[in-house]
């Protein structure tokens, strides 16, 4: 657009709330910007004040403003300031619906606003794609035979590789595209260039350590969700803390995808053939044992949760975040089931059948992480990165 | 339709003077005096005791005493009793301003069957005590001399009655809008007549043209055919229109107005009321071109928006083209820097509101942002704002400092740029179809009433009224009240209430039939008044002063009841003809002798 009269001032976009409110947002047109919310918030500082201002933008539609704050994933959903709010007016769930709405934004296929906003064709897409790698990789099966489950005689280890690559590929650009677009906008918005990350040994060193805050303290250690989030009200037993139920997740799919690595590295190596029989102690089988316990526990705490409502994160459900946990779930326990039938003797045909459907979810998890309630596994880090940085900074002027 | 005024005119009683007495003769008076110690106020610096020994021996004073409080209840009973006991026909309090006790002890000699006229106040606080902190002897001394003054003064004293005037059962209402119809039902409704001017051709006002209004949707329009329907119901009634008041004389309760009533053929029509009620309203504010983008297309005032709003129905449409997105920008022409327009128009806001929230209704998809200073929906309003709200109107609080701009854009759209303060200084763009920018109320330009009537004008160009708070709708024009927005900006219930209230200090002066005006007039002494009048004539504010033919000789005549008892015409006078009652030239010579006879010391 151009204009006669402005030229360096940001347009307003009209559209924003309403097309916010197609992923969830709760109806934020009651709020007045009193700031309980921001009040309340254990964590908020002064490095990231929300969720007023992010709900401001949404009511003024301040677009650029609401995708380059790093405040969106700073914030998990505890539900505080939606209890405290005088006008209902659901921040904790606002919040979440523009998380949504960024991961939608930040990607340029559209495929996860159909996910997020039209449940029925989504889910149509959901077991389109998960037919999909079934029947290509059964196309090429072999025979289903051996003393004990010969799976890749029945899908050749090859094909589940190499479409392995071709999924990961296709995550990397995805995800790549995805975290660019956000991060040019939040380094934008936080003033943050290359100069101030690469400039020199201190800068580096800064940004070093923001990124260790980001990956290791933060999203491994969990430990603002751990200690700062007073979401526990009355307090849950240690099993059903949210932020365990959460890390249990992470660990759990990490350890399995490392487990995979693993079992793939020992065959690069030279150690063992891929899909050869090993014993339940071999550390590749005993890593997945004990990471397939943590993410089907995680999983089924979280659809429990959803299921019976326990909390403000669980009060409102997309279809795109029951596709993840159903995904995650199926990868998960299937596993559990092939490795049962690994171990029964006389190798029972559904191992193989089941062996097929691990695959095929598996593959489409992969494939649609930047495009489901997955991506926040990619965008969560970035924002917090960048709130690392603002910290160190007020430490350095006060 | 033209008006017969009633043929009688009003008695004007003469001020009620009993036989002079002799100045400066004493011995047949029997005056009272009180020095109060006002609780250390007076008594601290004054020696009352003083006071009361050097007023004891004062020819024509019989009781002189000192007092705690004289204003409490118990002294005030002494006194009572004490005039009764001794016949007293004359009281003088020292003490405090007879701004802040006058009418009490005047209560006090009233209660006492004491002409409230031969009761003199004399002020020993303000001007004495507080006034000679650092000089007890001397301000005793000068206590001495202002009780003896006042003393001086009492002596000769005459009792005075109040004036009484007849007063007519009508009353005009200047002005045929909302304010003025409903003052006009009510006035008839206690049985007083009626005449109704109205400038223009027909009754109604401004919200004659307004559409449904807040909280019963109930239209403008339908209002005042209810009200005019009411009016139409009253016989006792007279309705003008096309007509203007063009003079007004005679006196309080009596007043002779000319009414000049256009049309084929112009005519004069004379009516005789007793009150004006002023309700001739206000006018918009019309933005100057360039103000806020006024002057392109697509940016409208609020009575232009109003307008649009009510006479359409379904999305609203500009000009063809479907509106998408309305801004609104608050407080124009109002809550201006000094010496523009620094009121606030209280009726903006919520009117805004309201066309905004009609308008939602029939369009979902229309977006609205309100770009203001503050929002005023103060009391039931709020409610109003509230749905605005929760029907998603966006209002963005802007900087004073950083007002609003619009322009056109390439597209053809309207680009306002706008600072919300509630998520930083930086500076945003609203594209918008609609900009309507909220006027507010203007004085109306109404010079020849103002005139005509006299009407005090304030800063703000809207009438004075006498107090803001407790005389709402008096003027220091005797018998003629203001209601409605020719007062001040007000929403149309609040210019029903100050029409109502009209009506009720209406019913109050001329339902009793007379009033009782204070007798501290001027008079002339006919014998030795020389004629001249040309130097009093031209001295009295209030036009209380004629020139007449009396037994073939032209003298000075002063109507008791126009006069305000300024004094403006004594000192003027070459032949000392004229004289103010209750401060006669006799009184004040008196006493200001009395003052001097201090000279002596003090014993």
């Amino acid at each position: 657009m151009t204009t006669t009269a402005t030229k360096t001032t940001r347009f307003i976009d009209t559209e924003l709330l309403s097309d916010l409110k197609r992923f969830g947002a709760a109806d934020v047109s009651a709020c007045f910007s009193c700031g309980t919310c921001t009040a309340i918030c254990p964590l908020v500082d002064n490095d990231s004040t929300f969720p007023r201002r992010i709900i401001r933008y949404a009511q003024v539609g301040m677009r650029d403003e609401l995708l380059s704050s790093k405040e969106l994933w700073t914030c998990y959903q505890c539900g505080l300031c939606s209890d405290s709010c005088p006008t209902e007016a659901d921040p904790s769930e606002f919040m979440a619906a523009a998380r949504r709405y960024a991961i939608a934004s930040y990607e340029p296929t559209g495929l996860a606003r159909i996910l997020y906003t039209r449940p029925v064709v989504g889910s149509f897409i959901a077991a389109a794609v998960a037919a999909f790698f079934a029947v290509f990789m059964y196309a090429s099966h072999g025979p289903q035979d051996g003393a004990s489950l010969a799976l890749f005689e029945f899908i050749p280890e090859g094909l589940i590789h190499w479409t392995g690559v071709a999924v990961m590929v296709a995550l990397a650009l995805a995800g790549v595209f995805g975290i660019t677009s956000m991060a040019r906008r939040v380094a934008r918005s936080e003033g943050v260039s290359l100069a101030t990350l690469f400039g020199g040994r201190a800068q580096l060193s800064k940004a070093g350590k923001a990124l260790w805050s980001a990956l290791g303290i933060e999203s491994l250690g969990q430990r603002r969700y751990r200690e700062d989030c007073k979401d526990d009200n009355p307090v849950e037993p240690l099993y059903r803390r949210r932020w365990l139920i959460h890390a249990l997740t992470i660990w759990g799919f990490l350890g399995l995808f490392s487990a995979t690595i693993l079992d793939w590295g020992l065959a690069l190596i030279g150690v063992k053939e891929t899909g050869t029989p090993i014993p339940l102690w071999y550390p590749s089988r005993l890593i997945g044992t004990i990471a397939g316990i943590a993410l089907v526990y995680g999983v089924s705490m979280f659809m429990i949760n959803r299921l019976r409502q326990v909390n403000r994160a669980a009060q409102f459900t997309t279809a795109s975040d029951w596709l993840l946990l159903v995904l995650l779930w199926i990868t998960g326990a299937t596993g559990f089931f092939i490795e049962v039938a690994l171990y029964l003797p006389n190798a029972p045909a559904w191992g193989y059948w089941i062996f097929l459907f691990h695959v095929a979810v598996a593959m489409e998890l992969m494939l649609l992480l930047p495009f489901t309630k997955f991506a926040h596994a990619m965008y969560r880090p970035v924002a917090l990165f960048f709130y690392a940085l603002a910290a160190d900074k007020s430490k350095q002027t006060v | 339709m033209s008006e017969q005024p009633d043929a009688s005119t009003s008695e004007q009683a003469d001020a009620g003077t009993s036989e002079q007495a002799d100045p400066g003769k004493s011995g047949d008076r029997r005056i009272g005096v009180f020095i109060c110690h006002c609780g250390g106020n007076i008594s601290d610096y004054v020696d009352v005791a003083k006071v009361r020994d050097a007023l004891k021996d004062e020819p024509d004073v019989v009781v002189s005493e000192t007092t705690l409080f004289a204003c409490s209840d118990g002294t005030q009973q002494e006194m009572v009793a004490a005039i009764q006991e001794k016949k007293l026909d004359g009281l003088v309090v020292a003490s405090c301003s007879p701004k802040l006790h006058q009418i009490t002890f005047q209560g006090v000699s009233k209660r006492a069957d004491l002409n409230p006229y031969s009761y003199t106040q004399v002020n020993v606080r303000e001007q004495c005590s507080w006034a000679h902190t650092d000089d007890h002897e001397g301000a005793t001394e000068k206590a001495i001399g202002l009780v003896r003054a006042g003393v001086a003064k009492t002596r000769l004293s005459t009792p005075l009655e109040p004036l009484v005037v007849k007063t007519l059962p009508k009353t005009m209402v200047v002005g045929g809008g909302v304010a003025g119809l409903r003052a006009a039902v009510g006035l008839a409704d206690i049985g007083l007549g009626v005449v109704i001017v109205e400038r223009a051709s027909a009754l109604g006002g401004w919200v004659a043209e307004l559409g449904p209004m807040y909280p019963n949707e109930h239209s403008g329009r339908e209002q005042i055919d209810f009200l005019i329907a009411e009016v139409a119901k009253r016989p006792s009634i007279t309705v003008l229109t096309d007509a203007e008041l063009v003079s007004k004389s005679g006196s309080f309760g009596n007043y002779i107005t000319e009414v000049r009533v256009k049309g084929s053929h112009s005519q004069m029509v004379t009516a005789e009321v007793g009150t004006i009620v002023v309700a001739t309203g206000f006018d918009t504010y019309e933005p100057e071109v360039g103000e806020f983008g006024y002057g392109i297309d697509g940016v409208v005032t609020l009575p232009e928006f109003t307008k649009l709003v009510d006479s359409s129905k379904g999305p609203l449409i500009y000009k063809g083209k479907q509106v998408r997105t309305i801004a609104y920008v608050y407080c124009v022409g109002n809550r201006q820097p000094a010496g523009g327009n620094e009121y606030c128009s209280k009726f903006c806001c919520a009117a805004t509101v309201h066309a905004s929230l009609k308008i939602a209704k029939r369009d979902s998809e229309l977006r609205q942002y309100h770009l203001h200073r503050d929002i005023r929906t103060y009391g039931k309003f709020e409610l109003m704002y509230s749905e605005s709200r929760e029907r998603g109107s966006v209002y963005m609080k802007f900087p004073d400092e950083t007002p609003p701009s619009v322009a056109k854009m390439a597209d053809g759209r309207l680009a306002v740029t706008v600072v919300d303060t509630q998520t930083g200084n930086e500076e945003l763009t609203l594209p918008a179809d609609l900009v309507v920018l909220v006027t507010g109320m203007v004085p109306r330009q109404n010079q020849g009433l103002t005139s005509v009537l006299k009407l005090p004008v304030g800063v703000d160009g809207f009438y004075n009224e006498i107090h803001p708070k407790l005389r709402p709708v008096e003027t220091v024009v005797a018998g003629v009240m203001i209601a409605g927005a020719c007062q001040s900006p007000k929403t149309l219930s609040e210019s029903v209430a100050s029409g109502l209230a009209a009506v009720t200090q209406s019913a109050g002066i001329l339902l009793k039939g007379f009033a009782e005006l204070d007798p501290l007039v001027a008079t002339v002494d006919i014998a030795a008044c020389a004629g001249c009048t040309d130097t009093c004539l031209a001295s009295c504010p209030y036009d209380a002063i004629t020139a007449v033919d009396t037994d073939g000789r032209k003298v000075a005549e002063i109507s008791a009841a126009v006069c305000k008892g300024c004094g403006g015409c004594v000192p003027v006078c070459p032949e000392d003809a004229i004289d103010l009652l209750g401060y006669t030239d006799a009184q004040m010579r008196a006493s200001i002798d009395s003052l001097s006879l201090v000279k002596e010391p003090v014993a």
